[in-house]
């Protein structure tokens, strides 16, 4: 039996279905990241792991006790929240201490405790400062610290890096998965930030309307997503709507042109399919250049015309228009992309292994307007 | 290559600003004095009228006053209801207002219309609505308030016309102040996060509201205890119509028959009552968490 387990949670709110018979099981030690838009439920499954609200059915178990009831104050968890909510009229430190004074520890376990909570989070100076005398990024540090003061067995983080600038969003979330390795604390992120997500992860959720869309490992979301949400939302792609010629071959047509894909044993003929190619797995040549690349059959080639050349520090991201519909996306490494100027004509190329594809139902295509709606 | 020299810049700019500060702080010295007059004018004609026997400066009327047994009464007893309605109202509407902000969101309307009604309702409506209740038996009202209504009605638990009812009714006249400034400073913190925070922590409601909760909005329960207790000082028509010798009656039966004798208790219970707020505010100075209240003026200051 796994550390943390959902069994089929469900709320509702009214006639809203906020969480949708979600089964979970988080193992000791594990950071479980719940990812997805605004409203997927999300911070509402956390808010029911920590007592905040109360499942409309479904159990919540802890290691083996169901706690599915048990008011907040009672339940072994320590929570961040987005907004910090720090008692502004305690210190720092009586902010640490809170908890523990709560549980009736001894003040000198309590004044070590703190001490060496302030340290962990880098801030032994700021034990006396008041919340409004920090900044956010050290509320938010010293927000962790009190929650981790009351030695919770799982550490629940709603969107704790939301408020903050993006330098510090970064540093501060490898500090948290830092300490978290650490001490070896279970911990269960929510954010709607998939890079945050993939940068934190053991696992991630991929929630969409009520319900799990994909768990798995950050790799495997990022690189083999099984559903059209999952692949959307996390990542930017390049996307192709077509039909399966041949799934033992691995042919697709898209428009009127045939696509190489890789064999799909499990799929049939004539499916509707959405192929997806990462950006950075598409290559770009010039259109005088690639006569001999085109010949080679097993890789898919298309033409256009590049119409924006950004640059984005690691590597330079080309907007390619192929026709007036679809404009494609390339990243190429900052070395590579030196040849390559706006207006341009070049020859878009990746590899079969390159397309990941989805089968595509109606729910799917709502599910992919509400990611791309959200990526906007 | 050009620079740009502060030098030139600076002391223009900082000589703009010099002006604005300049004038803003005339215009902030002639309002002060403007309402300070306003304040100030009414109670030194006061202060002048009780001293003055018609000819001459005459200091006997203070001695006389409080040498009169009916004033340190009359005044013992304002204090003494006046501080059981202020005690009354801060531990009802003060967890009420929370609890309504925590759990009961939506009756937050009604909340507002109920804490207006007294508002809208004259004394004598009051007085008149609490004598009906009290003092004729109904079967609606006893079923309705599951019989508290008839056990106060009789001895030996009789309210009627007594301290206690008039010390409710104070509870009333002063609820829309109270409920108003407890409900914006509860809303002014993050109320719901707050106690979820504290919740998660390990506290219960109880401690979450006295040790998180209440020291956030002192400042605001402060200032409704202290309307509280200045509206019930001064309640004239409530205690009238209950046939309660409070101190407001004292001075209007004094004021009948020496004119110069009330305006000299006036002032007197305008010194009073001005004590008994000081002193609310010094103990509230006097707090552990005085830093920070300290440093929260600061920075408004600053602003």
């Amino acid at each position: 039996m796994a550390f943390l387990e959902l069994e089929g949670i469900s709320k509702y709110f009214g006639k809203t279905t906020a969480v949708d018979h979600i089964t979970l099981s988080v193992e000791e030690g594990e950071f479980l990241t719940l990812l997805g838009p605004s409203g997927c439920g999300k911070t509402t499954i956390l808010r029911m792991i920590a007592g905040f609200e109360t499942p409309s059915s479904g159990n919540i178990l802890l290691d083996g006790d169901d706690i599915t009831l048990r008011p907040a104050s009672k339940r072994p968890m320590g929570m961040v929240f987005q907004s910090y909510a720090l008692f502004p009229h305690l210190t720092a430190a009586q902010n640490i201490a809170f908890g523990m004074s709560i549980k009736r520890q001894p003040k000198d376990v309590i004044h070590q405790r703190c001490a060496e909570l302030l340290e962990l989070v880098g801030l032994s100076d700021k034990g006396h400062s008041y919340p409004h005398q920090l900044s956010g990024g050290q509320q938010q540090r010293i927000a962790l610290a009190r929650a981790l003061a009351v030695q919770p067995k799982v550490l629940l983080l709603d969107e704790p890096l939301s408020a903050l600038d993006a330098k510090v969003r970064v540093s501060l979330r490898n500090e948290i998965r830092h300490i978290q390795q650490q001490l070896k604390m279970t911990a269960i992120y929510v954010t709607h930030d998939q890079e945050e997500a993939l940068a934190i992860s053991d696992r991630i959720a991929v929630m969409a309307k009520g319900q799990i869309e994909q768990l798995d490992h950050p790799e495997e979301i990022y690189s083999n997503p099984r559903t059209v949400f999952a692949a959307t939302f996390v990542g930017s792609s390049n996307q192709f709507k077509g039909v399966l010629t041949s799934a033992t071959e691995g042919l697709c047509r898209v428009d009127d042109q045939v696509f190489h894909v890789s064999p799909l044993p499990h799929m049939h003929d004539g499916e509707r399919v959405l192929i997806l190619v990462r950006p950075e797995e598409m290559s770009l040549q010039d259109t005088n250049e690639a006569v001999n690349a085109v010949a080679e059959t097993d890789s898919n080639h298309i033409s256009g015309v590049i119409e924006l050349r950004t640059f984005l520090g690691p590597f330079t991201r080309f907007h390619v228009r192929v026709n007036e519909t679809t404009l494609l996306t390339a990243d190429l490494p900052n070395q590579q992309a030196r040849d390559f100027y706006v207006a341009q004509p070049v020859v878009l190329s990746f590899t079969p292994d390159a397309c990941q594809v989805l089968p595509l139902d109606a729910a799917d295509l709502e599910l992919e307007r509400l990611a791309a709606a959200e990526r906007v | 290559m050009s620079t740009i020299h502060p030098a030139n810049t600076i002391p223009s700019l900082q000589g703009g600003e010099r002006q604005t500060r300049r004038f803003s702080f005339g215009l902030d010295k002639i309002s002060l004095l403007l309402v300070t007059l306003y304040l100030i004018i009414p109670l030194a004609a006061t202060l002048a009228f009780g001293l003055s026997n018609g000819k001459a400066l005459d200091f006997s009327t203070y001695p006389h006053i409080l040498a009169d047994p009916d004033f340190t009464q009359t005044l013992v007893l304002s204090l003494e209801l006046s501080l059981a309605a202020t005690v009354l109202t801060i531990l009802l509407v003060t967890p009420t207002a929370y609890w309504v902000q925590l759990r009961l969101p939506q009756v937050r309307p009604l909340m507002d219309f109920l804490a207006l009604v007294p508002f809208a309702v004259p004394a004598i409506i009051m007085a008149l609505g609490l004598a009906e209740v009290y003092g004729t038996p109904n079967t609606l009202i006893s079923v309705l308030s599951f019989g508290l209504v008839p056990l106060l009605s009789n001895p030996p638990f009789n309210i009627l016309n007594t301290a206690p009812l008039l010390v409710c009714a104070y509870v009333i006249i002063s609820l829309p102040f109270v409920y108003r400034s407890i409900d914006n400073s509860l809303r002014a913190i993050n109320t719901k996060v707050l106690t979820e925070a504290a919740y998660s922590l390990g506290s219960g409601w109880w401690r979450t509201f006295l040790t998180i909760i209440l020291p956030n909005i002192l400042p605001g329960v402060i200032s409704a205890a202290l309307l509280t207790f200045s509206t019930a000082m001064g309640e004239f028509t409530l205690a009238s119509l209950f046939s309660i010798y409070t101190f407001p009656i004292y001075l209007n039966v004094t004021g009948q028959n020496d004119a110069h004798k009330a305006a000299s208790l006036a002032i007197l219970s305008f010194i009073l009552t001005l004590i008994c707020v000081l002193g609310i505010i010094f103990l509230v100075r006097l707090r552990p968490n005085r830093a920070q209240n300290e440093d929260k003026l600061d920075i408004v200051a600053a602003k």
